[in-house]
C-alpha cells in the first residue's frame, strides 16, 4: 500500500516536471533546447514511478497488506515544520530577535526541556548569542522586521 | 614534489594551524555525537567561509570532514551507537571490547589505525591527482559528460538500499537544479513566474536543509520511537594502555584496509561505510583468529577503521580533477570554491596548484591533530559529549540552521528554501529515499548539462557521438554495468535471506 501511495505521488510530481519542462520556449537556429535536460529527467522520473507503482500493485496483489504505523513522532515533526515556517516568516514581520526569543523555549520544550527557568533563560539568551555571533562578530545585514523590530527598540 | 614546499607554508602560518587543531577538535566531537554528522557540521559553518580567505575556509571544512570520519568511532566504542554510517563496522568488535573494559585500548586501535589509513589515502591522492588531471585536460564533453552520467548512475544506485528509489533521488537532484534562468540561452525553467526562483536554488541553503534542520526532525522522531538511554560501559584501567605487541596484529589488517579505502575513495558515490565493511569481511576472512571477530578482536576495529579514513583523501581526486565530488562532504567542498570563484576541474591544477598542494598540507597536519587529540582525549571526550542534554543541544541546532541560511546571502528567501528542504530532506529520509544521491546530484546536474549540450552541438544534434567516441562510450556503459552489478548483489542477498543463509 505505502509502494502505491509512493508511486502515486512520484508520478503526478513527474508528470508536473514533464509539463513544467514542456513550457520551456523551443531553441532558436544552432541552439540546443533548454528544456532537454529537465525534460529528459522528467520522463526517467516517470518511468521510474511507474516501476515504484507497479511494485506497489505485485505487494497488494501477493495480499501484502497496509503496514501498520505506530506513534513515530510525525504530528511533533508536523508541528515543528509549521513552527519553522512561521519563525522564518516572521523574521520577515518582527526582524530577528523577537520571533527568536519566542521559538527558543517553544522549541526546547518539544525536546523535553521542563525547567521554567532554563526556558525563560532561552528566551533571552538565544537571540542575545545569535545576534552577536551573526549580526556583530560576523557583520552580517539583520532581517529587517516591516510590521515592527525590537532590535530598532533596543538599540535604535 | 608540490607537498613539501605547501607543508612548509601551513607549518609556519600559525593561524591556519590553529584553523586545522580547531577543526580537528570540533569534527570530533560532532563525530562523536551520536545523530550529529560531519556534513551537517560542515553545511551549518559552510556560511562563516564567506569571510575567510579561501584555503582557511576549504582546510577548516575538508579538516572537519577528515576528523568527524574518525570522531564516529568514539561514539561507536563507547555508546554502542555509530556516531557515522562507516563506524557501524567499527561498532561489531569496539563496543564489546569497551564492555570487557578495554574502551581505552580499542580506542587507541582507533586512533592509530585512522592516522595510517588516512595518511596512506593522502599520499596516494597526492601521488595520483596530477595524472588523473593531465588526463582529465585532455577530455572533450562527450566524455566528460558521459563522466557525468556514470557518477549519476553510480551514485544513485549504489547508496542505500533501494536501486529505484536512488536513482529517483538524483533525479529530484537534477529537476530542483535545473530551476531557475538557463545559463545558455536565458530561459526560465521551474520558475512559475517567481522572481526569486528565477535566480535557482541555492546550495548552502539547501544543504543546511537537508543535512541540518532534516537531521533535528528526525532526531525527533527517533527520541519518539525510542526514549534513548545509553548504556554506560564498564571500564577498567588496565584496558586503556596499548603496547606494541598487542598492536602489531593490526598492521597487516590496517595495510589492507588502507588500500581498500584508497581504491573505493576515488570512485564517486561508494563511501565510506562501503569500504569499512568490506575492510572488515576481508580482514576477517583472512585472519587467524576469525572465531574472535565479533567478538572483540582489535583487528576487527583496526580493519574498518583504516579503511574508513583511507577514504578521505583519494575521495578528493574526483572532485578536484573532473569536478565531480565523490561524496556529500565533497560536494560541500564543491560549494566553498565555488563561493570564492575557484573553478574546479582539470584547470584547477593550472591556476591554483598552490591551493592546492596547500589543502592536501592541511588534510596531513589535520590527520596528525586529530590523532593527537583522539589518542590522547577521546575517552575523555566521550564523557563530556555524554553531559551535553540532546534536548537542548538539537533545538540550538535548530536555530543555528535559520540564521546560518539567512547569513550565506542575507536573503529571506534563502531561509525558506532551507525550511522546506529541511522537511524534504526527513521526507526522504523516512521514505527510504537518498538525501546523498539528491544532493551529489543537485551540485552535478549543471555541469553535466552544459557538458551533454557542448556534445549536442559539436555533433550538430546527433547523440551517436556519446556512442562513436571510445572513452564516452565506455563511461556509459561503465553506468550500465554499475546497475547491472548491482541489481545482481540486491537478487543474491534477497536469496540469501530467503535460503536462511545470513551469516555475514
Amino acid at each position: 500500500m505505502r509502494d502505491m501511495v509512493e508511486g502515486i505521488v512520484l508520478t503526478v510530481l513527474s508528470l508536473i516536471a514533464i509539463w513544467g519542462a514542456w513550457q520551456v520556449p523551443a531553441a532558436g537556429p544552432g541552439d540546443t533546447w533548454a528544456g532537454i535536460v529537465p525534460f529528459g529527467a522528467a520522463v526517467a522520473l516517470l518511468v521510474l514511478s511507474g516501476l515504484v507503482l507497479l511494485g506497489g500493485l505485485q505487494a497488494m496483489l501477493r495480499g501484502e497488506g497496509a503496514v501498520p504505523f505506530g506513534d513515530t513522532g510525525t504530528l511533533d515533526i508536523l508541528i515543528l515544520f509549521a513552527i519553522a515556517l512561521l519563525y522564518q516568516q516572521s523574521f520577515r514581520w518582527f526582524g530577528y530577535i523577537l520571533p527568536t526569543a519566542i521559538v527558543a523555549p517553544v522549541v526546547l520544550y518539544i525536546f523535553g526541556v521542563r525547567n521554567p527557568i532554563g526556558l525563560v533563560l532561552s528566551a533571552v539568551i538565544c537571540p542575545l548569542v545569535f545576534h552577536v555571533l551573526f549580526f556583530e562578530l560576523l557583520g552580517v545585514f539583520p532581517p529587517y522586521g516591516e510590521v515592527f523590530d525590537l532590535g530598532d527598540w533596543l538599540w535604535g | 614534489m608540490e607537498i613539501f614546499p605547501a607543508l612548509l607554508s601551513v607549518v609556519t602560518d600559525p593561524t591556519l594551524l590553529f584553523a586545522i587543531i580547531l577543526a580537528a577538535a570540533v569534527g570530533m566531537v560532532v563525530g562523536a555525537t551520536p545523530g550529529l554528522t560531519a556534513s551537517a557540521a560542515i553545511a551549518m559553518l559552510l556560511p562563516i567561509t564567506y569571510y575567510m580567505s579561501p584555503i582557511f575556509a576549504l582546510a577548516f571544512l575538508y579538516v572537519i570532514g577528515k576528523s568527524g570520519r574518525y570522531g564516529g568511532s568514539v561514539a561507536a566504542i563507547l555508546f554502542n551507537t555509530p556516531g557515522t554510517a562507516a563506524s557501524a563496522a567499527t561498532q561489531i568488535d569496539g563496543y564489546p571490547l569497551a564492555r570487557a573494559g578495554k574502551a581505552g585500548k580499542a580506542m587507541k586501535v582507533a586512533t592509530i589505525s585512522s592516522v595510517i589509513g588516512d595518511l596512506m589515502g593522502d599520499i596516494m591522492l597526492v601521488i595520483g591527482v596530477g595524472f588523473i588531471a593531465a588526463i582529465a585536460l585532455k577530455l572533450g564533453p562527450p566524455e566528460t559528460f558521459a563522466i557525468y552520467f556514470a557518477a549519476f548512475v553510480v551514485i544513485g544506485s549504489v547508496i542505500g538500499n533501494s536501486i529505484t528509489k536512488g536513482l529517483i533521488s538524483a533525479l529530484f537532484g537534477i529537476l530542483v537544479a535545473m530551476i531557475g534562468l538557463d545559463p545558455i540561452s536565458s530561459e526560465e525553467r521551474y520558475t512559475f513566474g517567481s522572481f526569486e526562483l528565477s535566480n535557482g536554488i541555492g546550495l548552502v541553503p539547501l544543504m543546511i536543509g537537508v543535512f541540518v534542520l532534516g537531521e533535528v526532525f528526525a532526531q525527533l522522531e527517533e527520541r519518539k520511537k525510542a526514549k534513548g538511554e545509553i548504556k554506560e560501559n564498564v571500564t577498567d584501567p588496565g584496558g586503556h594502555s596499548l603496547a606494541f605487541e598487542e598492536y602489531r596484529p593490526c598492521v597487516p589488517h590496517v595495510i589492507r584496509g588502507g588500500f581498500i579505502g584508497a581504491g573505493i575513495g576515488v570512485l564517486p558515490g561508494l563511501g565510506s561505510a562501503i569500504a569499512a565493511f568490506i575492510s572488515y569481511g576481508e580482514g576477517k576472512r583472512r585472519a587467524k583468529n576469525p572465531e574472535q571477530w565479533g567478538k572483540g578482536a582489535l583487528e576487527g576495529v583496526a580493519a574498518p577503521e583504516a579503511a574508513n579514513n583511507a577514504v578521505s583523501g583519494p575521495s578528493m581526486a574526483p572532485l578536484l580533477t573532473l569536478g565531480i565530488p565523490g561524496s556529500t562532504i565533497g560536494a560541500i567542498l564543491l560549494g566553498v570554491f565555488l563561493i570564492h570563484g575557484i573553478q574546479v576541474g582539470p584547470t584547477l591544477f593550472l591556476t591554483d596548484k598552490e591551493l592546492v598542494y596547500q589543502l592536501f598540507a592541511c588534510g596531513m597536519l589535520g590527520i596528525l591533530a586529530y590523532g593527537l587529540i583522539g589518542y590522547f582525549g577521546a575517552t575523555r571526550l566521550a564523557r563530556l559529549i555524554l553531559r551535553v542534554p540532546a534536548p537542548v543541544l538539537y533545538p540550538l541546532i535548530f536555530m543555528t540552521a535559520f540564521v546560518a541560511a539567512y547569513s550565506a546571502r542575507g536573503s529571506m528567501f534563502d531561509v525558506t528554501v532551507m525550511t522546506v528542504a529541511g522537511f524534504a530532506g526527513w521526507l526522504m529520509r523516512k521514505f527510504d529515499f537518498n538525501v546523498a544521491a539528491f544532493v551529489i546530484s543537485f551540485v552535478l546536474a549543471k555541469g553535466a548539462e552544459e557538458t551533454f549540450r557542448q556534445a549536442l552541438l559539436m555533433s550538430d544534434g546527433g547523440a551517436l557521438i556519446f556512442i562513436e567516441r571510445p572513452v564516452a562510450a565506455g563511461f556509459l556503459l561503465l553506468g550500465l554495468a554499475a546497475i547491472g552489478f548491482r541489481i545482481r548483489s540486491i537478487m543474491k542477498e534477497r536469496r540469501m535471506a530467503e535460503g536462511g543463509l545470513g551469516d555475514a
